[in-house]
């Protein structure tokens, strides 16, 4: 196998990990209840990033953390454990609750609650916290952008039905809320080695043999990009052989309707000339984290994903969310004047026009060509970028200090 | 009162937000992120004249307070007041931080009708209306052949220490149009 997998931990990277642990513990806090709400709008995304945030939260700071989750047949895909048919359930000491459409009149507001993306807290439950003897600390968190405004918005007050709403933004700076990282992930990433890769590759998928030939890995995970057939195409014609592994989703759907698993789908592998197609199961969060680690690039799609490739320290190429008014043309731009620095390589340019034309269309031939080609360069980069990213703090701790900040 | 979503809500408008009427000052609008959107408001408490910035989903529906309002035009500065002048030649004071944004489109010989707001007698803002032709003072030699309207230049306009995006074919001495809700170009003026 062709591998640039993970390297060795560094020293800085581990004293870093070793000084987050006592940070975390040195941050403790009065609200010991907390509740988030979570609506699965569409995707994985939603429910990926609260559970997270849950987990985190109970696991590294020993909350009391309740996760009111509107589908849980979504959350079950990526943790198979969740039985969407029980209205109350415990997963790695958080307490998972059906949010009915009928919610609860008498369910005890939490000492902080948290409404993920806009979602709309309950009226019966708002009514709670509006009834409490001190208000909770009642918390917007937003989506993550690298957009300048996010820094003039993060932690301000919004006054709503007698009580303050503070919007809380993920960012790439210092004066936003920071990224999502937890403990788990960055042990994962210490402990990761270049075998760990190809074992994992292999124990994927039963159509792979148990040894890989040499190829370049890439996954693919995204919606359905304009320029995907055209891509395919270019991998099928390359001269390096290339495996693309797939998870279940709606890229792989886009695949079959073009006809581009050449109608071998049936859990096996199809090839087309120098391009063998590997179609997964929907995997499990830690499972899709070293898919990310094991792979040379990643296609990865919206935030959560889009995130987890950062921590991965590969080259990768993001498929934003598209909304109306092509909002989302600045918010790529934006990423990518920050993750290219101020004099970008020409692999990393190369990267950017691969972006670019992943999103909006265009002939990206030429940018595939020389972002494989630069692909170690990129490398490099993405790990530096993986230290700046360590240095912004993360999202569960930024927000335990910020709840703090507002605990009367 | 009048409901308004946030989004709707504009410079000069007096919302209320736990009793307390407060005069909106700038509202900024961003999209975050799926479709969804925030304002982030700066306003000044009518009561308190202290200053505060919040943020709201832009459609949050917030209380605006229905105020007397009048028909004016800038007449001159008396530092640090803005004096407006309605048809019966009555003056109105304003002062600078309640004009907001629009600060920077209130220039000597301007003739746009304004609406003056009024809360309990005083003049509190001022409303410029949603179009106002503006003369270029400076910016840099028009770029030729971009009329596409998308390549953008800052430019400086004659009486105002505003600076504006414009076009790439403006030129020095174009007069312009800009929309007071965004404060952004919008056409060259005929």
């Amino acid at each position: 196998m062709q591998c640039s997998g993970a390297r060795s931990p560094s020293i800085a990277l581990l004293v870093n990990y070793r000084f987050e642990w006592v940070k975390q513990v040195m941050v403790m806090t009065a609200a010991v209840a907390w509740a988030i709400f979570c609506r699965v709008v569409d995707n994985f995304g939603d429910i990926g990033v609260c559970w997270r945030l849950a987990r985190q939260l109970h696991q590294e700071f020993g909350l009391a953390v309740t996760l009111w989750v509107d589908d849980l047949a979504s959350f079950a895909q990526i943790r198979p454990e969740i039985d969407p048919t029980q209205a109350r359930q415990q997963l790695e000491g958080v307490l998972v609750l059906r949010w009915d459409t009928d919610f609860p009149p008498l369910v005890h507001a939490a000492d902080v609650v948290i409404e993920a993306f806009a979602c709309e807290i309950p009226a019966p439950y708002l009514a709670q916290m509006q009834a409490r003897a001190t208000a909770p600390v009642w918390i917007n968190l937003e989506y993550l952008s690298a957009e300048d405004w996010v820094e003039g918005c993060h932690g301000l007050p919004s006054p709503v039905q007698g009580l303050s709403k503070y919007f809380f933004f993920p960012g790439f700076t210092k004066r936003t809320g920071g990224v999502f990282s937890e403990q788990r992930q960055r042990a994962l990433q210490l402990a990761w080695r270049d075998a760990d890769s190809a074992q994992f590759l292999v124990s994927l998928s039963p159509a792979c043999p148990q040894h890989l030939a040499p190829a370049l890995n890439i996954s693919l995970f995204a919606y359905e990009p304009l320029a995907l057939k055209q891509w395919l195409s270019v991998l099928e014609n390359s001269s390096q052989s290339i495996r693309l592994f797939v998870p279940e989703g709606r890229v792989l759907l886009a695949m079959k309707d073009l006809d581009l698993t050449a109608g071998q789908y049936t859990g096996g592998v199809s090839r087309r000339g120098a391009l063998e197609i590997i179609p997964l199961p929907m995997l499990a969060q830690d499972d899709y984290d070293r898919l990310l680690l094991s792979c040379d690039i990643n296609f990865v799609r919206g935030e959560d994903s889009f995130l987890r490739a950062q921590w991965a320290a590969k080259p990768f190429v993001w498929h934003i969310y598209p909304q109306e008014d092509d909002a989302h043309r600045d918010k790529l731009d934006a990423f990518l004047v920050r993750y290219l620095g101020h004099q970008p390589t020409p692999a990393l340019m190369a990267l950017a026009a691969m972006m670019q034309a992943w999103n909006h269309g265009g002939d990206l031939s030429a940018a595939w060509q020389e972002l494989v080609a630069g692909r170690h360069l990129l490398q490099e980069h993405a790990h530096a970028w993986r230290k700046n990213l360590l240095e912004l703090g993360d999202v569960a701790t930024n927000l335990v200090r910020f709840v703090n900040s507002k605990v009367k | 009162m009048a409901i308004k979503t946030a989004h709707e809500v504009r410079a000069g408008n007096v919302i209320l937000v736990d009793g307390q009427p407060l005069v909106v000052q700038k509202t900024e609008f961003s999209k975050s992120g799926r479709n969804s959107s925030v304002v982030k408001i700066k306003s000044k408490g009518l009561l308190s004249g202290s200053g505060s910035e919040v943020v709201y989903k832009s459609d949050d529906k917030m209380e605006v307070v229905v105020l007397d309002r009048l028909d004016c035009t800038y007449s001159y500065f008396a530092d640090p007041m803005y004096v407006f002048m309605d048809e019966e030649f009555n003056q109105y004071e304003v002062e600078a931080d309640n004009l907001g944004d629009t600060l920077g489109l209130i220039v000597d010989g301007m003739e746009d009708k304004c609406q003056v707001t009024f809360y309990d007698g005083k003049a509190i803002s001022v409303e410029l209306p949603t179009v106002v032709v503006r003369e270029v003072e400076y910016t840099e030699p028009a770029v030729r052949g971009d009329t596409s309207g998308k390549v953008m230049k800052p430019a400086k306009l004659v009486g105002s220490e505003m600076n504006i995006q414009v076009a790439a074919f403006i030129d020095i001495g174009d007069k312009i149009e800009i929309d007071t809700r965004t404060m952004e170009f919008k056409k060259r003026a005929n």
